[in-house]
């Protein structure tokens, strides 16, 4: 799963924050008195149109494909490196990228795909050798990488992450060198989605041999002045912590219909500065990493560059169900109903989140929703009435935790009075620094925890997997033979509506037991200068730069599509 | 004089032993790990990355390799950031976190000997009633209301100077005069409060009597007894200018040392910590040395031998 955003306990910095960008508000005035300004801060750019200056939140931990697990990360990989399919920067869909076409057997578990000629930035050639070596890498425990498990798909993967098997024994081979056959544990219809995913990056075999020749630690690898890499750009400069410069790659294998020459990547972390810095035009957008202070989205979204899209992310809050009083499945299930998921939106969160009572989010993938209601006090009262707690008697407190951060706080107040409205239950609000908050979740050391989870590719299995008892993300304690036999069934299902349906059945089993309390799915808000094209609002936020392009006219005026799409200039059918 | 410097300098490495066991103690008492997070890593990966730092060993023992790696000048890897050891990114922040110390710095002792100065001639008319309401205001107005608020206007409103950022003399200027109006402001009340002790004082009287020009008494006679107390100032306040720096350079994203204070902490980037605390403590330690010295060579009521 990607790392979520998390908002670390800074509270002194957000309140001060906050002081700023009201300030920034009522100076730039674009409110209420000047009707006539319909956009946030400057709208001509501030260098030339074959340049894009945009935030990547902060400095990544990784730019090794195989190591990264941040989006941070995720987003430099993206555009700097190409993998065998890439995801359709409107619909995600995956289209053919490295690989120009391939073919499935018959049971869906092996795949062979056939790679163009092309080259590494160097001008080496690029073969499926350099796969077959990235997706050991992947699954090596010597890398140490803590998105191994993505290589657990592969036949071999989990077993050589163990230790217990040799690197060369994993289900990725090199017929020759343009082409790679890949085996599976399971046929999951969601693998080519998946495999646009930036773990299963091609690495430069060739850089690590020259490197350990030169004798340079090969971590190193990622430098601007080693790197070596496949993707639409490269990265040049890196000064730490300020910015990275990135310049378009000429051995590309589809350099044509890359329209900018040059991007900067600055990496300002505080939500607020970085507003400041889109308003006087040091940024085109924000990017896709970089939040808008939700106190102020209200008020952002009278503007032309705002936009807004959902995004696939649920927002929850883990039951431990192995202490009472909530290990009584009707006392969750009351708790569960007694949320007003609307009101919880619309006046808290206020980002035009969408309501959820279950985990998957409706419609993701063709899943049909299990529609569960988003507010029933009536039936919650008579829940916890069954469970001989009428009226709250006799319950002992029940505490809520949360990362120290104001908008978890906000949503933990409404649950507390919602709850005492509703139920007449207490329940005491406990804020911790995200990593003791993160160590108590692991060790069960709490009774309803929030958290939030992000998927990583277009599937119902990115959320439901959370909830099988061998998951180590499953911090509920809730285990159930019946929900692990229906997901194994599922991904074994070569029939996609069969599966779908499968995976419906074992939602629905899990939820009547409510292990969670799932509150809402997110959504991602934006601003984008009305010069900038080629980004589309889409479910996992991912904006390759390879099809963004700066108008040359500036664009003011023109009107962005409505919430979801964002401006589209270019054909909207993206080149095979 | 010099014997006492060798002693303090002599007190310093217990001094510095006990910091360095005392931050060591308290990064490991925190629960939680550099290595957590939402998703869990499967556990031989996780001995992998804790064997690569060298924390699947005994805590006496990552202790004394520490010190160890330490008496070579190697400060360890970085957790939060793989790519760099803490020896690096101490090199990129620090000399950051020094020039905006140094605008800082200029700053302050430019405006507020300035308007300490006019306070002091001027005593009791609207040009020191002005200064020193300015000076007021000046200590009172927290850095995270005026950052925003010289964005605000400079940036945003007049478009002179780049709201935050780093790369040219250009975003040194407001994260400086935000870091340095606070120091400014104390530094008025101290020159006036200095001149003003001295501008009743037989001296000064002897050198109106000589018939000096009252320019030169001002600059060469009531200045320099105006003085002392600010230099005594300036020793603390500069070891606050490098340490408070955290608000500052969070609000114009300045890429210095000054939020790592509370970042790696939060990151239980341990080796991070360690060094951050380590810099802050040597300098702390060196300027307290260097101001104690200043005060033998200016006072000569004091005598250290």
């Amino acid at each position: 799963m990607r790392k979520l955003q998390r908002r670390v306990g800074m509270g002194h910095f957000r309140r001060c924050h906050r002081w700023g960008i009201l300030l920034v508000l009522m100076a730039t005035g674009l409110g209420c008195q000047e009707s006539q300004a319909p956009y946030f801060g400057t709208v001509r750019p501030r260098h030339g149109p074959d340049e894009l200056w945009i935030n990547n939140s902060s400095e990544p931990e990784w730019l090794d494909p195989s190591r990264c697990s941040d989006s941070t990360g995720g987003e430099i990989i993206w555009n700097t490196f190409e993998g065998l399919v890439q995801a359709h920067p409107q619909t995600l869909a995956p289209l053919p990228a490295l690989a120009t076409h391939w073919e499935v057997s018959a049971d869906g578990r092996r795949y062979t795909f056939h790679l163009r000629p092309s080259q590494w930035s160097d001008g080496q050639p690029l073969t499926a050798h350099d796969f077959v070596f990235a997706f050991r890498r992947l699954v090596d425990p010597q890398t140490a990488s803590k998105y191994a498990s993505n290589g657990f798909i592969f036949t071999g993967g989990a077993a050589i992450a163990r230790g217990e098997a040799a690197v060369d024994s994993l289900g990725v081979r090199a017929v020759d060198d343009l082409t790679l056959e890949i085996d599976l544990v399971d046929p999951l219809p969601y693998f080519l989605n998946f495999l646009s995913f930036y773990s299963f990056m091609p690495i430069p075999r060739h850089l690590f041999t020259e490197l350990d020749r030169r004798g340079i630690d090969a971590d190193f690898w990622t430098r601007p002045e080693h790197v070596v890499c496949n993707g639409p750009f490269r990265l040049t400069e890196w000064r730490f912590r300020q910015r990275m410069v990135f310049e378009k790659n000429p051995c590309y294998w589809d350099a044509a219909s890359v329209s900018l020459a040059r991007v900067r990547v600055a990496m300002v972390e505080s939500a607020t500065t970085a507003l400041n810095m889109y308003a006087a035009g040091e940024f085109d957008w924000p990017g896709g990493n970089t939040s808008l202070p939700a106190e102020f989205l209200d008020h952002l979204a009278g503007y032309q560059d705002f936009h807004r899209h959902p995004y696939l992310g649920v927002y929850f809050y883990w039951i431990n169900t192995k202490v009472p009083p909530l290990d009584d499945p009707r006392v969750r299930r009351a708790l569960s109903l007694a949320i007003d998921r609307d009101a919880l939106v619309k006046h808290v969160t206020r980002g035009g989140q969408i309501a959820a009572a279950a985990l998957v989010p409706d419609g993701l993938a063709g899943y049909e929703g299990l529609g569960l209601p988003v507010f029933d006090p009536d039936a919650a009262r008579q829940l916890l009435a069954e469970a001989g707690h009428a009226g709250g008697v006799g319950l002992p407190p029940i505490t809520l935790s949360f990362n120290t951060s104001e908008g978890h706080r906000q949503v933990a107040e409404a649950l507390q009075a919602m709850w005492q409205r509703e139920l007449s239950i207490d329940v005491t609000l406990a804020n911790q620094e995200w990593k003791v908050f993160l160590a108590n979740a692991e060790q069960m050391n709490f009774q309803l925890c929030r958290m939030g989870w992000i998927g990583d590719y277009a599937d119902p299995y990115t959320f439901l997997e959370l909830l099988r008892s061998d998951c180590g993300n499953n911090h509920s304690g809730w285990s159930s033979p019946a929900y692990d036999r229906l997901l194994q069934e599922a991904n074994r299902e070569a029939d996609p509506n069969q599966r779908l349906a499968l995976l419906r059945k074992a939602e629905a089993l899990a939820l009547a037991d409510q292990p969670l309390l799932p509150l809402y799915v997110y959504t991602r808000c934006q601003l984008i200068k009305p010069y900038v094209r080629g980004i589309w609002g889409n479910h996992q936020d991912r904006h390759p730069w390879k099809y963004i392009s700066i108008a040359a006219d500036g664009g003011v005026g023109e009107s962005s599509a409505g919430d979801h799409a964002v401006s589209v200039s270019r054909p909207s059918e993206v080149r095979r | 004089m010099t014997r006492y410097l060798l002693g303090r300098l002599l007190e310093l490495v217990p001094t510095a032993l006990v910091i360095i066991l005392a931050s060591f103690a308290l990064v490991r008492l925190a629960p939680g790990s550099p290595f957590s997070s939402e998703k869990e890593i499967p556990p031989e990966i996780r001995r992998q990355l804790e064997a690569k730092y060298g924390f699947d060993r005994p805590l006496p023992e990552q202790f004394a390799r520490y010190v160890g790696n330490l008496l070579r000048g190697d400060l360890g890897l970085s957790t939060k950031y793989p790519q760099r050891t803490v020896n690096e990114i101490i090199a990129a922040g620090f000399p950051v976190t020094l020039s905006l110390a140094a605008v800082a710095l200029v700053w302050s002792l430019l405006v507020g000997i300035t308007a300490g100065i006019i306070g002091a001639v001027r005593q009791n008319t609207a040009w020191d009633h002005a200064a020193m309401t300015t000076a007021l205001v000046g200590i009172s107005v927290p850095s995270f209301v005026l950052g925003p608020l010289l964005v605000l206007v400079v940036s945003l409103r007049l478009h002179l100077l780049p709201p935050a950022g780093w790369g040219d003399w250009r975003h040194l200027i407001l994260p400086g005069l935000t870091l340095g109006t606070i120091y400014a402001a104390s530094i008025a009340r101290l020159t006036r409060g200095g001149m003003l002790e001295v501008i009743r004082s037989d001296y000064i009287r002897t050198a109106r009597a000589k018939g000096l020009s009252e320019r030169l008494i001002i600059w060469r006679h009531m200045l320099r007894g105006g003085l002392l107390p600010v230099i005594s100032y300036l020793g603390p306040a500069i070891a606050s200018m490098l340490t408070g720096s955290v608000v500052v350079e969070k609000i114009f994203n300045v890429p210095g040392i000054g939020p790592y204070f509370v970042d790696a902490a939060f990151n239980r980037d341990y080796f991070l910590v360690m060094g951050i605390v380590l810099l802050y403590a040597f300098f702390l330690l060196l300027l307290n040395l260097v101001v104690d010295a200043l005060y033998g060579l200016l006072d000569p009521r004091i005598d250290y031998s």
